[in-house]
């Protein structure tokens, strides 16, 4: 009699065993990664990491901005790739030895969330930037339409120079406003 | 009774807001010392290192304003201006007995003078309003007032330097030029140059100066490498966004109106756009640009110029007395037009 009342009691830690057990089944099966094959995948995304990009770089050549193709090396993000282009422009031959870009080089590139490009400057060993108004408005827009040609998440760009904002580079273009790229500077 | 007319002697305000002014006599810490010309007032902030009582006088004859400590000792690491936009000549720093004071020398446009503390960063702000200074007689002077402004100069601010010379020597010379054909044109042009010697200025310091004396228009002097001449306006996108501030221009009391007045500098530009555009094509015409446009360009020495603004731009290796004499036929053109 007694074995008789003791069952239903049995029954229900039972019941309530096996849904924890089967919750528990349930939980690992869901956070566990998707079963994809291990040898496939990986493989084909460090191919892809180690084909160059070609992007479209933003030269001051006599004077105005041309358009030329670079090799650069892939980036898992925007930020890191937009940081290659321009590193690709201030070592390009012609770039490195434009008026204002030789006499500056770069600290890094940020972006944030409304698709705005920090491009972060330094004078070269402090030397002091002389240039040109028109000098300086093709050094500044080849930076701009380099990044906003290739990515189409950069928006506008704003410049610092050693982190902070400046008021000019060389004492003619204000920059403290956002810049868009201009099509009327490059070489038809 | 009093011998100096005090303005507004304690601010008792700031001892509020700084309880420890009064029990320690901390004195006061001056960091910074700016000033703007504005054309209805100068204003002078000086940036305190912490919020601390003050005195503002008034001298008997007017001519000059002395700000002191209320408590304890004045100290200042700053530099003092010089200004002289008609308003205020400089400002000194003065040491009498064991008594450090700032004086403001004022010239002959000052009139009243108002005092107001800011904090976030703490500042002493001094409004020195235009008083002085009969305003029809000056209006009628503004309108032919031409200012050049040869850019660059001082020791640190060479500008470009080719076999040529230096930038800085040749605006210098050009400007010069220039202010002698348009006397030769005319008579009635009043001329003047923000810099008549090899001397440092800030951007704002020429907009500022431009500004006070009431310019009708402005001409600043650049030079590039090679034989190519340019013209360049300020960007008309950028200005028309800069413009919002300045559209609420009644003002209810003064405080909002000083401080709107502030938000407003560098944006002056924004209203004389197609002024500008005028000028630059008349000069782009007298010297011969391919296209008679000028370049448009967010430029930082025309954005607070409070009348039609250009650069022009002269190569190194061009003639100059052919440069000035076009350059002040295409200036002379453009007043003919506009008077």
């Amino acid at each position: 009699m007694p074995g008789n009342r003791l069952l239903p009691i049995v029954a229900v830690v039972l019941f309530i065993a096996v849904l924890c057990v089967g919750g528990l089944f349930w939980w690992r099966l869901r956070a566990a990664p998707p079963a994809t094959s291990p040898t496939q995948q990986p493989s084909a995304a460090g191919q892809r990491l180690n084909e160059p990009l070609v992007i479209t770089l933003s030269v001051p050549v006599d004077g105005l901005l041309a358009a030329i193709q670079a090799p650069v090396t892939r980036q898992p993000d925007t930020q890191s790739l937009a940081r290659e282009a321009l590193a690709a422009l201030f070592a390009d031959p012609t770039g490195s030895k434009a008026p204002v870009l030789k006499d500056l080089r770069l600290r890094g590139v940020y972006l944030d969330a409304v698709g705005t490009g920090y491009i972060d400057l330094a004078p070269v060993e402090q030397r002091e930037v002389r240039a040109s108004v028109w000098e300086e408005l093709i050094a500044l827009y080849a930076m701009v339409n380099t990044l906003s040609q290739n990515f189409e998440e950069i928006k506008q760009v704003r410049f610092l120079v050693d982190g902070r904002e400046v008021q000019t580079l060389a004492g003619h273009i204000e920059l403290s406003r956002k810049f868009t790229k201009r099509m009327d500077l490059v070489k038809q | 009774m009093r011998k100096h007319f005090i303005l507004l002697s304690i601010p008792f305000l700031l001892l509020a807001l700084c309880p420890d002014a009064m029990s320690s006599e901390k004195g006061l810490a001056i960091k910074n010392v700016r000033f703007f010309s504005y054309a209805a007032f100068t204003r002078i902030v000086f940036e305190l290192d912490a919020a601390a009582p003050y005195v503002v006088m008034k001298s008997d004859n007017g001519r000059s304003v002395t700000l002191s400590a209320y408590n304890g000792p004045l100290s200042v690491t700053a530099s003092m201006p010089a200004v002289r936009d008609g308003v205020v000549k400089t400002v000194e720093l003065r040491q009498e007995s064991s008594r450090t004071t700032i004086v403001v020398l004022l010239d002959a446009a000052a009139g009243e003078v108002k005092d107001f503390v800011l904090r976030g960063p703490d500042r002493i702000v001094l409004d020195i309003m235009k008083g002085a200074v009969p305003a029809p007689v000056a209006q009628a002077e503004s309108r032919k007032l031409i200012v050049l402004d040869p850019g660059h100069g001082g020791s640190k601010d060479v500008g470009i330097v080719t076999a040529q010379g230096q930038e800085k020597a040749m605006t210098l010379e050009i400007a010069e030029a220039i202010k002698l054909h348009l006397r030769k044109k005319n008579s009635d042009f009043i001329v003047t140059l923000t810099r008549e010697r090899d001397q440092m200025l800030s951007l704002d310091d020429r907009a500022g100066a431009a500004n006070a004396a009431g310019a009708m228009l402005f001409v600043s002097i650049h030079a590039a490498s090679g034989a190519g001449t340019r013209v360049y306006i300020v960007d008309p996108d950028e200005g028309s966004l800069a413009a919002a501030p300045a559209a609420n221009k009644t003002f209810l009391d003064f405080d909002s109106a000083t401080e709107q007045q502030e938000r407003v500098w560098g944006s002056q530009q924004a209203s004389h756009t197609k002024a500008s555009g005028e000028l630059g094509r008349r000069l782009a015409l007298s010297l011969g640009m391919s296209g008679g446009e000028p370049v448009q360009a967010p430029l930082a020495g025309l954005k607070a110029i409070d009348a039609a603004a250009v650069i022009v731009e002269v190569g190194m290796g061009q003639d100059r007395s052919w440069v000035a004499e076009a350059v002040a036929e295409g200036i002379a053109s453009y007043v003919r037009e506009n008077r």
